[in-house]
């Protein structure tokens, strides 16, 4: 019944102080928030840490929010701005959690996926932290160009060539390209 | 092989990245003429397209969001709520107790959905002027159906919320202000 409220009325709710309002907007945004912080962190435990430090800084920083950028803008800003953060923390890239298919038919098949999507992952973690996060919004959550440099605070120009440049890194990675 | 982020170029001058944007993005060549008889740019399209394909396969592999991860989240976001919120004060000569505007707010969200026509309720409680410690206004603002005549849907809600509300938590409600915000089919 809620998806008929549109976020704006929820955002003006949860600035009022209704909690019950936040968490339907937590509903709606933390799958696209928990896929970005797990493609750029590449481990679940983290990416749940990231996505609950989002949601809890959005909460406190409600009364700011002035409706003149999407919620989804404004999370996907947070998350990416805490991702990085980790990452700069860390001295050595993270472990990467294993991916999941599930069981296919064909157990040969299955590994011949799971090997390639690995390689994928092991490209996109391998890759500078301000590239990865541009990728992942592109590619991931499929946000155009200058969606991009809006939530990444860059330029069109910068944020293309930051994904030009990830794309030429994984393709390079992930396939027998010379 | 070596990796570098360096922009590569194919003997017959196209930019490798021009090529790989134009099998991610969708994006047209930039010369087409050139591309559909070039043997250069033939191949590496084909083995671009082939390469990233694995890559577009993980984008879409759905993502399984933690089962209890909204509840850890709202769990420190009501601890945070709960830090600035106030109380009505409901005086016993055994002791007092105390529930909090938030109770307040909920109990009227949800007695104000159980009006037909109602889709969704937000509330916010306001000190009585003067102060008193069991006293509230209530601000209210719903989202509704396309139907019913809107100013007998607010009184009602305003009705239900009046005459439930103090029963249900204690709190004395003195004004109870209703705006429409929305309308959806």
């Amino acid at each position: 019944m809620n998806g008929q409220v549109e976020d704006s009325i929820l955002v003006r709710a949860a600035q009022d102080g209704d909690v019950d309002a936040f968490e339907e907007l937590v509903r709606r945004y933390q799958t696209s928030v928990y896929r970005i912080a797990l493609r750029m962190l590449g481990s679940s435990a983290d990416a749940q840490d990231a996505v609950q430090e989002t949601f809890v800084r959005a909460w406190r920083a409600l009364p700011r929010f002035r409706h003149d950028s999407s919620v989804s803008t404004w999370l996907y800003r947070i998350v990416t701005r805490r991702a990085l953060d980790k990452i700069a923390s860390r001295r050595t890239t993270g472990t990467l959690d294993e991916v999941d298919l599930g069981g296919g038919p064909d157990p040969v098949q299955a590994a011949e996926h799971q090997e390639r999507f690995r390689a994928v992952k092991q490209a996109i973690a391998n890759l500078p932290p301000e590239q990865r996060a541009a990728l992942v919004l592109r590619e991931f959550e499929g946000l155009s160009y200058q969606e991009v440099a809006h939530v990444l605070g860059a330029s069109v120009p910068a944020i293309k060539t930051r994904i030009h440049r990830a794309r030429l890194i994984i393709i390079r990675q992930t396939s027998s390209w010379q | 092989m070596a990796v570098t982020d360096q922009a590569e170029s194919l003997p017959c001058g196209v930019r490798l990245e021009e090529l790989l944007a134009q099998v991610a993005d969708g994006a047209p060549p930039a010369d087409e003429r050139h591309q559909s008889a070039c043997p250069y740019c033939q191949t590496a399209l084909r083995r671009l397209r082939r390469g990233w394909a694995d890559v577009t396969d993980f984008t879409q592999e759905p993502v399984n969001v933690p089962r209890r991860l909204t509840a850890q989240i709202m769990a420190r976001v009501r601890v945070l709520a709960a830090q600035t919120a106030d109380f009505i004060l409901l005086g016993h000569p055994r002791g007092e107790t105390r529930v909090s505007d938030a109770v307040v707010v909920r109990t009227a969200q949800r007695l104000a959905r159980t009006i037909p026509g109602v889709v969704y309720a937000s509330a916010r409680v306001e000190q009585h002027d003067p102060p008193l410690p069991d006293r509230r206004d209530l601000s209210m603002r719903l989202v509704v159906t396309l139907g019913p005549a809107l100013y007998r849907l607010a009184d009602a809600v305003r009705a239900i919320v009046r005459r439930q509300t103090p029963r249900l938590t204690g709190a004395q409600l003195d004004r109870i202000d209703i705006r429409i915000d929305d309308i959806t089919r």
